[in-house]
């Protein structure tokens, strides 16, 4: 038995190995070749580039723009992930069809909300940022919807799932006690799932940072906005201060939600 | 808790570590939750302080307006030429283009693969020079720090902004979006495989180091077919996530219907929009089935 179920899993590696293997030579061909590799002036370019990365622009000028856009880029990654919570939370307890009793309300709960859900984050941020500034104008309130919807998206799907997930002997316990399902909720499945939930709020937010840089791509202000003109201007020493300045942003969000995780996490037991 | 939750990467939890007193974690805890709060607060002021739009005012209609002539626009309800959704070439068009961005994301995920793959053992700390090295020596503790400094800045930068350098470098096509993504996602597996690695079971390679195995040989027939399964794991969520990356980079970059999807609004050709939206969302549909088909098989 056990060892028909091993002989099982290795055709099916060997299958899957053999798929992976055709469809990256089926890539590539894809990828297209003909025109040769690198750039003419391409080997330069790597060496400016790699030179220019020792020698980053640091006049206070540039530190003091790349200061401001950091807040800036800061800034529209926390406005988003608020929008975020705002659709993710309700959407995700809904989805997770943990509200009502009947099956039927329940099915038609967990459709609706993840199908909702899916929608927003299928789309990636950077296309929602150009719909939303092509519908709104170029005002800061597209960054901020544009991070939020699939954001929102991502945050609710997984709020469900860990809904669904918490062990149901205490909430049966609840339920005998004569707990009506809102207050199963509330005082048994919420508490449950809150540490995993808010650690994964904070793993999104490591995320955010980086999604909020390139959002300013469209043309909102930001860190990924300041990197796009020193690259227009082909000034590559002062494209990698702001690059050192996003690495350093992520570098300490990283850190902080990695502390605040670990805490949550045994908090948790 | 082993579950993977979400685009690509899994909630990394604490693994062992030295325990913390509960009330400084409590209190630490709190100061976070407060300085988020107040962060959010800031955000808010500075977002709506920079608004000279009419979304500033959150009760006026003029953005309404504003949004329902833009979808009007998608539907093609303004246009005056025949919406492209009602050309059978535009379909067939945007087809082709749909299948050169299934193409580049499956190369990008190949590419990430293949260099995460080569590295992420040597970016592990247990391997290299924690519990699971015979000796420390600088010879591997520096490609230790080298490799995880190349995960750590190759997945710190978006990849739009590694197309936007790599443009310069590569020829003019496909190829500087590829490896932007390639790159990035490199990064992020590599990362990824070095904490597979260091959340192992120990017991197989201290037995076969005990057996006079050597580090190479340790990580070649110990740690490599222990990881390897969970890593083509990371692999496929990542896929989900380069699907959905790779119109983003063709912003940038040449190729796929990120390029196309750039040309029809900058001409305002909403309705074409409208048609490469459709086989983006098709796309994403159909690599999140099959991604999850072969995460199956991986396992």
């Amino acid at each position: 038995m056990n060892d028909r179920a091993h002989e099982g899993s290795l055709g099916g590696r060997g299958a899957l190995t053999a798929i992976l293997l055709i469809a990256f030579a089926v890539s590539l061909v894809g990828v297209g070749w003909e025109d040769g590799l690198l750039n003419s002036g391409g080997l330069r370019a790597v060496g400016q580039i790699v030179a220019a990365a020792i020698q980053p622009q640091l006049t206070l000028d540039v530190l003091s723009i790349g200061a401001r856009s950091t807040w800036t880029t800061l800034a529209y990654a926390w406005a988003g992930m608020t929008v975020a919570l705002v659709i993710g939370l309700p959407l995700g307890i809904i989805g997770s069809g943990t509200l009502v009793r009947s099956p039927w309300a329940r099915r038609w709960n967990i459709s609706f909300a993840r199908f909702a859900l899916a929608v927003f984050r299928a789309i990636h941020e950077l296309v929602w940022a150009w719909l939303f500034v092509a519908a709104l104008g170029l005002s800061p309130m597209a960054g901020v919807l544009a991070l939020g919807l699939p954001y929102g998206g991502i945050l609710g799907r997984i709020y469900a799932e860990l809904l669904q997930d918490v062990p149901d002997a205490p909430l049966r316990a609840l339920r005998g006690a004569g707990a009506s399902e809102w207050r199963v909720f509330w005082f048994g499945r919420l508490p449950m799932a809150l540490p995993d939930m808010l650690s994964y709020t904070f793993y999104r937010l490591e995320c955010g940072i980086r999604s909020a840089a390139i959002l300013s791509f469209v043309g909102l202000g930001g860190l990924g906005h300041n990197i796009h003109i020193s690259l227009q201007d082909i000034d590559y020493s002062r494209m990698w201060t702001f690059v050192y300045f996003l690495i350093a942003l992520v570098l300490v969000v990283d850190l902080w939600s990695s502390l605040v995780r670990r805490r949550v996490a045994i908090e948790q037991g | 808790m082993a579950a993977q939750y979400g685009r690509g990467e899994p909630v990394a939890r604490g693994g062992a570590t030295a325990p913390i007193a509960p009330a400084r974690r409590i209190g630490f805890l709190a100061a976070s939750a407060a300085i988020a709060f107040l962060m959010a607060v800031a955000a808010w002021v500075t977002i709506l302080g920079n608004d000279h739009f009419p979304t500033r005012n959150l009760f006026s209609l003029e953005p309404v307006f504003r949004a329902a002539d833009f979808a009007g626009g998608l539907i093609g309800a303004e246009s005056s030429t025949t919406p492209a959704f009602y050309k059978a070439e535009e379909w067939v068009e945007k087809a082709r283009l749909a299948g050169e961005t299934l193409a580049m994301s499956v190369a990008a995920a190949g590419l990430a693969g293949l260099g995460a793959l080569a590295l992420f053992m040597f970016g592990a700390r247990n391997v290299m020079m924690g519990s699971l090295a015979p000796y420390r020596s600088p010879f591997w503790t520096a490609p230790f720090f080298l490799v995880r400094a190349l995960f750590t800045v190759t997945r710190a930068v978006p990849e739009l902004v590694w197309a936007m350098i790599l443009v310069f470098v590569f020829t003019q096509g496909t190829l500087p979006g590829v490896t932007a993504l390639a790159v990035h996602n490199g990064g992020i597996l590599g990362k990824l495989g070095s904490e597979i690695v260091e959340g192992l079971d120990t017991r197989p390679m201290r037995a076969l180091r005990s057996t006079g195995a050597g580090r190479m040989q340790v990580l070649l027939y110990g740690v490599l077919p222990e990881a390897l399964p969970k890593f083509i794991t990371y692999l496929f969520y990542r896929w989900e996530v380069i699907i959905r990356t790779t119109i983003v980079v063709g912003f940038v970059a040449a190729g796929g219907l990120g390029t196309e999807f750039r040309l029809a609004m900058s001409h305002f050709k909403f309705t074409e929009v409208t048609l490469i939206l459709f086989w983006y969302l098709v796309l994403v549909l159909f690599v999140d089935i099959v991604s999850a088909q072969l995460r199956r098989l991986a396992n």
